[in-house]
């Protein structure tokens, strides 16, 4: 980059330039622009990749917002209202009597001598029934949320316990924009979550899968012989497995057993290490094919034997003349990579092998929803939707970038 | 050439016999077996009939015994019986490939047919508006999970419209006059389970196509045959779609691969009696001998699948050499 | 070569391959019963051109379900979907109706010590048993031969061979000899080989035709599995000749569905629908609109969940559509097996305090909307031996302060997270159960937040079925808790789960069933006691004090005794739901749709 700017400042004060240029338009023509601007200014072009890249941008801020996103709205993935499951779009739903003590309980270990004051002034002001204080606040906590604001506002007491218990109170009653699951959770903040999921797992298999791919296709495709039928053997062999009699029984390893990984292990991301590894397996083969048909039509070309002929390592041809020219497919690869990912998730999570509840993953949602489709069908259809415009924000990217990124496509 | 052809089938059948003996392997790994499923469900079975069925399925031997009977049955021929149904292997599998080979031929012919045209027409006129709701619409199929799509499908054309039956293979009890009737009442069948599986396929041919006719298009040779004054037509499909057809007979003859696994969901969920169906069932319910022979069927096809691809490579693009 | 023989030839490849395919499917189709002129003459429906509101007949009945047939020799079928179809078919010497009663089927009466039909016999100094068994005189085989006391001796004898895979054998070989009365080859004197009080459940003996099937079991007998591979169930199910019930098979169309017919040399109370097709259709979730396009009439018990059900329930009310939703309590029992092995889960207090601290009455009301009633302990309340009183079994009602002084009291103080520990360590299990079973992942979240609430963490993991119950419950291997069901009949011993005997170890080839690893030494007793006590109410009295230790020392949670549901079109009259092992087709002949 920097030799680049000095050369184009020294360009810049060449005296030899013609004097019919404007000395800002020689140095607009003149300027030797690195590669990733212009990959950049081609990809800008592609409007679709664009709004693609902004759509991903915009589910990685919620992927990784997720917490924000619950404390603002006020509800959180994994409580559950069992008195209310399968309640349509935009419900308002009064929170579970044990879930509301709890708060109060909560709020009363924490703030032991303003729950008092409180208490005895619920009791003063007629507000509840009982007349033990240790009663008062519990009882306030059944009320419904405007009638618990109101006894509130009416309290002789400070404003900031004011404010505390009005928070409290907001609590009693949660909005459910895309209504609730089977548990009476928010479906809404678990599609959040699941993003974080689905999104997360997808990616890693498709960045993973597709450089081991490349690594396989490359070196198979480029010595060819014995290397090249031993490697594409095992690629064929293993993208002819069919995959779910393996996926049953790696499955069935318990990963805890293996010592080591134990450690970084925890019961809750268990099935979504598992996922990644499995899908890694079962993923880099098209790539590796790819990659290798693409090198072997290259490896005839005359540039390559050129590049030979003056005495050029392997490790600089593959890496500097090869990988240049299969960037492109393998670019593709890695975008479909990353949809198919998603949607393998979803297939596996409909034979019970993808993503275990409670962890939401879109997959594992969109499967939980099919059962009920007739009855509760925002369920099944906003984790499909979901699916689709990140697959196709994924594909739309990958195409913009293969545009941009070709050389053959670089208009000058 | 033919030395190549030979030294690859060579190398094929080593490939599927030592794939055999591992996923024989991996099925005898996987938890279960057959007497766990039948104790499981039927608490009355004591630790007696336990120990008698396994020795009567010979599952208390090692692997590679039975393995090694397995093949030796095999190589004379004998196919052996399904553990579940009790009925010839083969008197299985045939009627369910015959299933599977209708729904992915026509899955596969079908995607072709509406896949090539519209990959020629975006590439013939890039960045142009068809092109760009081509692209969208590639995308989109490339993008939906087919199981969900099924499920939208079912309920738009059997529950709302009522057009299409909403699962099974041919209408239950049917007597069929002409074959014609048998035709046209399976064909009614096969439409929503054809359209859930190849509209990914679809997407995916399309975009192939497209970018490898633009491709294509691009090299030297296009312009060469332009500056002669080819005709236009000449042009496009003597010169470029010849070339864009590498790319798409390996998709294809990869795609062919997914004819257990891929149409295993939708087969299910269709109630479809294909061969992945078959697959799964066997696995789940532990009946070795469907599952071995379909697996062998499925990597088979496969391999020589990929074999069929490696050699058109050859005939399509002389620049690719076989040493 | 040029590019336009490419494509031709892969054309060509794919017409083959298609062509092969056809052929295939074409010659499955032609397979057919001869004996189909009676049943082809009733109109077939179309499956699209019914669509909309169904009128029905009695020409034809379809149900739907989610399991697949497998084979109809009544020896070797263990699946609940060919049991359901086979009982059209095949009728057994007894069966329990839907009133939860034993009732004869193929015999005039059952033979009781009270009736005289049975006496208690000693042989060589061992006690056992001598009973009478009548079979009816009009009761024939569908090919008009009648059933005689060889086919009961036949059957015995193929159940009895090595080489053929019967599940549950202890039916069959308890009968030591069979003698046909000299005068009446339909008088049957069965001796059994102990004097066990339940001699007379022989709902799951099933008898083969001897005339047919004798010379293949001679043939093949010998060979391992050789006579099921060649039973004519297997080689040629249509043949008449194989069934005895009020239908017999018309055709079998693997995968996809089997249609009966009716039997004519059926000798009970004629059947009234000319045709029963069962359709096999593995997705649930397209069962509904399978129902509403007419592809299938009825909803077997084998298909909806119970979330599907209630649903439905409410779309037939709002809709007004022409169906009822049935639920019928059943013996299946739902339960946590809690794993005493586990340091935590030893202290008695620990396992109180668990089954004090979740609201069954909530659970069912909330998720199952009172359509599933909560279980108290492994007897179902439509048992003979069920009991729910206080005075004789220990009652937990939902009591989360209880739970807390419990675990008080066991030395767990709640921490500064809300997990209650000791030593340092915290209080937490795992809950492990059937991966993909939809109610069962909504109890264990729903249990999740009830013991959060006293303190106790549990983390769930869900397993595939097969690895569930293949080697986690089967070796043991559960940390500490496992959420599954346990099917039984009316009056069925818990011996396999509660013998201390039974405790699975790698020493008896992980066979045994009491994965609690429960001991207790009086139980032991009591259920060896049991066997051969012929007093009902003796047997009773035993049942109850077991249930006190059960419910007292908890090596389980209840849960809640399973409903079977099933969804059938409002014409359709005499359809009872049975909630336990023998289905509702054994009154299939009851069944009309006018």
């Amino acid at each position: 980059m920097e030799q680049e700017v000095l050369t184009a400042e020294k360009k810049n004060v060449d005296p030899n330039t013609s004097s019919t240029l404007s000395k800002a338009q020689i140095a607009e023509m003149e300027k030797v622009q690195s590669l990733t601007k212009i990959i950049y200014s081609q990809f800008r072009e592609h409007k679709a990749a664009v709004v693609g890249a902004y759509t991903i941008l915009f589910f990685i801020l919620v992927a990784v917002f997720a917490p924000v996103i619950g404390n603002v709205l006020g509800v959180d993935s994994e409580s559950q209202n069992v008195f209310a499951r399968y309640k349509p779009p935009f419900s308002r739903i009064s929170v579970a009597m044990d879930v509301r003590e709890e708060m109060v309980k909560k709020y009363m270990a924490n703030n032991p001598d303003e729950a008092d004051v409180v208490a005895k002034e619920l009791i003063k002001e007629d507000f509840v029934t009982t007349k033990q204080p240790a009663d008062a606040l519990y009882e306030w906590s059944h009320y419904e949320k405007r009638k618990a604001m109101a006894a509130i506002r009416l309290l002789n007491i400070d404003a900031d316990t004011k404010v505390e218990l009005r928070n409290l109170a907001k609590r009693f009653e949660t909005f459910h924009i895309f209504g609730t699951d089977e548990l009476g959770r928010d479906a809404f903040m678990r599609l959040i979550y699941g993003t974080r999921i689905s999104m997360g797992v997808a990616v890693l298999v498709a960045i993973a899968s597709s450089l081991i791919g490349l690594l396989i296709g490359a070196l198979a495709g480029y010595y060819g012989g014995v290397i090249d039928s031993l490697l594409m053997r095992v690629t064929d062999a293993l993208i002819s497995l069919p995959t779910i009699p393996v996926l049953i029984v790696v499955a069935a390893i318990d990963l805890q057993k293996i010592p080591g990984v134990s450690s970084i292990l925890s019961v809750g991301n268990e099935s979504i290490l598992k996922l990644v590894f499995i899908l890694c397996i079962f993923s880099w083969m098209t790539v590796a094919r790819l990659v290798r048909g693409s090198i072997l039509t290259l490896r005839e070309r005359e540039f390559i034997l050129a590049s030979k002929t003056l005495g050029a390592t392997d490790y600089t041809i593959i890496t500097r003349h090869m990988f240049p020219n299969v960037l492109a497919p393998l670019l593709v690869s890695v975008t479909l990579g990353v949809g198919d990912s998603i949607l393998f998730e979803a297939a596996l999570s409909f034979l019970g092998l993808g993503i275990q509840p409670p962890t939401p993953s879109w997959g594992n949602m969109l499967f939980n929803a099919q059962e009920l489709i007739y009855e509760a069908p925002t369920l099944a259809i906003i984790p499909g939707l979901l699916i689709l415009f990140v697959t196709i924000s994924f594909n739309y990217v990958g195409d913009g970038l293969q545009d941009a990124i070709d050389p053959k496509t670089i208009k000058r | 050439m033919i030395n190549f052809i030979l030294r690859r089938i060579v190398q094929t059948m080593i490939v599927i016999v030592i794939l055999s003996y591992v996923c024989f392997g991996l099925m005898s790994l996987m938890p279960g077996d057959p007497v766990e499923l039948m104790i499981s469900a039927n608490p009355k079975i004591t630790a007696a009939d336990v120990a008698r069925l396994r020795s009567f399925y010979g599952l208390d031997q090692p692997v590679y015994k039975r393995y090694f009977n397995w093949v030796s049955d095999i190589a004379t021929g004998d196919l052996g019986y399904s553990r579940t149904y009790r009925i010839p292997v083969e008197e299985m599998m045939g009627p369910a490939l015959g299933y599977t080979f209708i729904l992915s031929i026509t899955t596969l012919l079908f995607s072709f047919a509406v896949a090539v045209p519209l990959g020629i027409i975006s590439a013939l006129r890039p960045n142009s508006r068809i092109d760009y709701t081509i692209n969208l619409f590639n995308f989109a199929g490339i993008s939906m999970p087919s199981f969900w799509l099924g499920l939208v499908l079912i309920i738009i054309f059997a529950v709302k419209l009522k057009w299409l039956p909403a699962s099974g293979f041919q209408t239950t009890g049917m007597e069929y006059d002409t074959y014609w009737d048998e035709f046209v009442d399976k064909g009614k069948y096969l439409i929503l389970p054809v359209l859930s599986l190849s509209i990914q396929s679809i997407g995916r041919f399309s975009r192939f196509t497209r970018s490898s006719m633009l491709e294509a298009m691009r090299n030297d040779f296009i312009r060469t045959a332009r500056a002669k004054g080819l005709a236009r037509n000449v042009v496009v499909w003597k010169h470029g779609f010849r070339n864009a057809l590498i790319p798409l007979i390996t998709i294809a003859a990869l795609s062919l691969s997914s004819v257990f696994s891929g149409a295993l969901i939708t087969e299910t969920l269709f109630a479809y009696p294909g061969a992945g169906r078959l697959i799964y069932s066997s696995i789940m319910g532990n009946d070795y001998n469907v599952a071995m022979v379909s697996f062998l069927i499925s990597v088979s096809m496969v391999l020589i699948m990929n074999l069929m691809a490696d050699l058109l490579y050859g005939v399509v693009d002389p620049r690719v050499s076989y040493k | 070569m040029k590019s336009t023989n490419i494509i031709s030839a892969f054309i060509a490849v794919s017409a083959i391959t298609f062509v092969v395919g056809a052929s295939g499917c074409i010659k499955k189709t032609k397979k057919k019963a001869e004996t189909t002129t009676e049943a082809t003459t009733a109109a077939s429906t179309d499956a699209t051109a019914a669509a909309g509101a169904p009128k029905l007949n009695n020409s034809e009945l379809k149900i739907g379900m989610s399991q697949e047939f497998e084979n109809f020799n009544p020896l070797i079928a263990t699946m609940n979907a060919t049991t359901i179809m086979s009982k059209l078919a095949m009728r057994d010497l007894v069966t329990i109706d839907a009133d939860g009663k034993w009732v004869p089927q193929l015999v005039k009466s059952i033979p009781t010590l009270d009736n005289g039909g049975a006496k208690i016999v000693t042989v060589g100094g061992v006690k056992k048993i001598e009973a009478v068994w009548e079979i009816l005189e009009a009761a024939v085989w569908g090919d008009g031969k009648p059933i005689t006391c060889d086919d009961a001796a036949f059957a015995i004898k193929v159940a009895s061979a090595a080489t053929v895979s019967v599940g549950e054998k202890e039916v069959y070989t308890q009968v030591e000899k069979v003698t046909a009365d000299p005068a009446n080859p339909k008088k049957c004197t069965f001796l059994y080989d102990k004097a066990k009080w339940d001699f007379y459940q022989l709902g799951t003996f099933h008898i083969l035709p001897k005339h047919l099937e004798e010379k293949i079991f001679n043939m093949y007998g010998a060979e391992n599995g050789g006579y099921e591979k060649n039973s004519l169930y297997t080689k040629d199910p249509y043949n008449v000749g194989l069934y005895n019930g009020p239908y017999i098979l018309q055709e079998i169309q693997l995968g996809d569905h089997v249609t009966f017919i009716p039997n004519p040399k059926w000798w009970g109370e004629p059947p009234k629908i000319k045709k029963i097709i069962f359709k096999y259709l593995p997705n649930t979730g397209t069962l509904e609109s399978n129902l509403r396009s007419g592809t299938i009439d009825l909803i077997s018990t084998l298909g909806y969940s119970l979330d599907q059900a209630l649903a439905m329930e409410k779309k037939v009310k709002a809709e007004n559509l022409p169906y009822t939703v049935l639920f019928q309590p059943s013996t299946v029992y739902e339960h946590i097996d809690l794993n005493l092995d586990n340091p935590f889960l030893k202290d008695i207090k620990v396992r109180k305090a668990l089954n004090y601290a979740m609201n069954r009455e909530e659970l069912v009301a909330s998720l199952f909307e009172g359509k599933q009633q909560p279980a108290v302990h492994n007897v179902t309340p439509k048992d003979p031996w069920y009991t729910d009183d206080p005075s004789k079994i220990v009652i937990y009602k939902y009591d989360p302060r209880m739970a807390e002084k419990l675990l008080d009291e066991a030395g767990w103080k709640m921490g500064p997270d809300g997990i209650r520990m000791k030593g340092g360590k915290k209080l937490t299990f795992t809950l492990m159960t059937t991966a993909g079973n939809k109610t069962r992942e909504l109890v264990q979240v729903y249990l999740q937040n009830k013991w959060k609430q006293v303190g106790i963490e549990v983390n769930t993991k869900n397993e595939p079925a097969r690895v569930f119950f293949g080697e986690t419950t089967k070796k043991r291997a559960f940390d500490s808790m496992a959420l599954f069901a346990w099917v039984s009949s009316p009056e069925n011993t818990p011996k396999s789960t509660f013998l201390s005997t039974n405790i699975a170890s790698a020493k008896n080839g992980w066979s045994g069933q009491n994965y609690m690893g429960w001991v207790n030494k009086k139980v032991d007793k009591l259920l060896l006691d049991l066997d051969v006590e012929m007093v009902h109410e003796k047997r009773k009295a035993i049942i109850a004090e077991v249930l006190k230790y059960y419910t007292d020392e908890v090596p389980v949670l209840p849960l809640y005794y399973r409903s079977d549901v099933a969804v059938i079109p409002n014409q359709l009259k005499n359809y009872r739901l049975t909630g336990h092992q023998f289905p509702e087709t054994n009154e299939v002949e009851k069944w009309t749709l006018e």
